[in-house]
């Protein structure tokens, strides 16, 4: 698909073989780059070329490509998830730049989420703070009737903002010190929000946290750069509400 | 008796984090209190030297100091703790990095101001409490306030302090849970407040440096500023 409006960029990127491996950063020059692609479909195009020369493609996760899975996300000159104010990486697309232009492209640097390969980081840390509280437990069964737990409209809304973070990482990514506590605020509040999270919440508080600290994250020093990049918009509220859930649950539970 | 409740206060993030938000809030009162105490200087030296006697002769003062103390150091090690595992922990090795939004003047320095303030208080605690009080006290801090050096580094002392508490009031009810859409502006505005309320020691400084009180009694006036 050639067109007049395409154009050529050099893409600068992370290049590191494998997690004990040493990395470094390598310039690709990519033609023939339409302003309607996306930018995962530019990388694209720069892992065809690679691949044709029999060069290692540059490793980078991406699922949905709509926004919505939290699988891709990457540090584009120095912005977490790119330019656009509150998006994916996979939301970007290649009209933001011009001809000529030099992209940066990193991935997170977290120490929590150490580098597996390329643009690929393991965030399996986020993962085990979930076990460790962020759900509710019920009994098997039919499934019960859907309205006989009535919730009022304002706190529905509140617990779908809340859960509307699709785990990518970003909050951390972007935070100065590493914290992963917009994550872990947003997964505690959703649940903390609804009737059906209620008999667990002083557990579940003290549990995640717990599993939270235990992953090599930083502290929350308040700076809101997470809520400043979060592609969904996440409030710091919710780290608010963990912390009230964990400073009451250690008050006041016989936890 | 289980003390798990205060283990978690030390031995979790958020545990760490309420210990200095609660510690510098009650220190941000203080200094507050401490704004007023200053302001006395202002009735004159009677007033000012009769206040201070009070103070000290009262035989709780010497508890409440052990407090102050204890809110100091529980303020310290719980922000050295929290900032050596942010150290440790932080994002590191971006080639370009840019901030989105978030950061603020006074959230960016947090670290720096606080060993301003620390060295300050030293400087502060061997030129004022642990100094012989013989030539009365309104005589021994009118005199500091007309040294330049003195005045120098007062200044530098107390907008390290505003610059602080931009960030640390606001920032203290956050930790705590306090986040709600009602009255978090309300907050921020009044943790901006009470940064900005402390240029008034600065000020304070400022007024005897510059004489102020000097020249009106030289011209036969009685500068009462509170009544």
């Amino acid at each position: 698909m050639n067109s007049s409006n395409n154009f050529s960029v050099t893409v600068r990127v992370w290049r590191q073989a494998g997690p004990a491996e040493p990395g470094k950063m390598v310039s690709y020059k990519v033609r023939d780059v339409s302003p309607d692609m996306s930018f995962l479909e530019m990388l694209d195009i720069l892992n065809d070329g690679l691949i044709k020369n029999n060069d290692a493609p540059v490793a980078f996760e991406s699922d949905c490509r709509e926004g919505i899975c939290g699988s891709c996300g990457l540090v584009v000159n120095g912005d977490v998830h790119g330019p656009d104010e509150h998006s994916t990486v996979c939301q970007l697309h290649m009209r933001r730049f011009k001809d000529g232009d030099v992209i940066t492209v990193e991935p997170w640097r977290v120490k929590a989420f150490p580098v597996l390969k390329d643009l690929v980081v393991d965030r399996s840390a986020l993962d085990r703070i979930i076990a460790a509280g962020g759900f509710i437990s019920v009994n098997t069964g039919a499934a019960p009737e859907a309205n006989s737990i009535p919730i009022e409209k304002d706190k529905a809304e509140e617990a779908m903002d809340a859960a509307a973070c699709i785990g990518c990482g970003a909050c951390v990514a972007a935070c100065p010190n590493g914290a992963g506590m917009l994550f872990t605020g947003a997964k505690i509040s959703q649940l903390a929000l609804l009737p059906q999270g209620r008999p667990e919440r002083a557990a579940r508080a003290l549990n995640m946290v717990a599993a939270m600290d235990k992953q090599g994250f930083g502290n929350c020093t308040n700076e809101y750069e997470c809520e400043a990049v979060c592609p969904k918009q996440v409030k710091v509220a919710n780290i608010a509400r963990m912390n009230r859930e964990f400073l009451l649950a250690n008050l006041f539970s016989k936890k | 008796m289980d003390i798990i409740f205060i283990k978690r206060l030390i031995t979790t993030s958020i545990g760490r984090k309420a210990v200095m938000a609660v510690s510098g809030l009650l220190l941000g009162g203080f200094m507050l209190v401490h704004l007023a105490e200053n302001l006395l200087l202002f009735k004159g030296e009677p007033a000012y030297n009769t206040w201070v006697d009070l103070l000290i002769s009262n035989p709780v003062t010497p508890f409440m100091e052990a407090g102050l103390l204890a809110l100091f150091i529980g303020h310290i090690i719980t922000g050295v703790w929290v900032r050596i595992e942010d150290f440790l922990n932080a994002p590191r090795g971006y080639e370009a990095r840019r901030w989105q939004g978030g950061r603020t003047a006074g959230s960016a320095t947090m670290l720096y101001t606080a060993a301003a303030i620390l060295a300050y208080l030293a400087y502060h605690l061997l030129t004022f409490r642990f100094v012989d009080h013989s030539m009365g006290f309104y005589q021994m801090v009118t005199a500091a306030f007309r040294s330049p050096v003195f005045v120098a580094v007062y200044i530098s002392g107390s907008l390290a302090l505003a610059l602080h508490l931009s960030h640390g009031m606001q920032s203290a009810f956050q930790t705590l849970g306090v986040n709600h859409p009602k009255y978090t502006p309300l907050i921020k505005a009044g943790g901006l407040a009470v940064a900005v309320t402390m240029t008034g020691f600065a000020l304070i400084s400022l007024y005897y440096l510059a004489g102020i009180d000097l020249k009106a009694a030289e011209a036969g006036y009685q500068v009462v500023v509170i009544k």
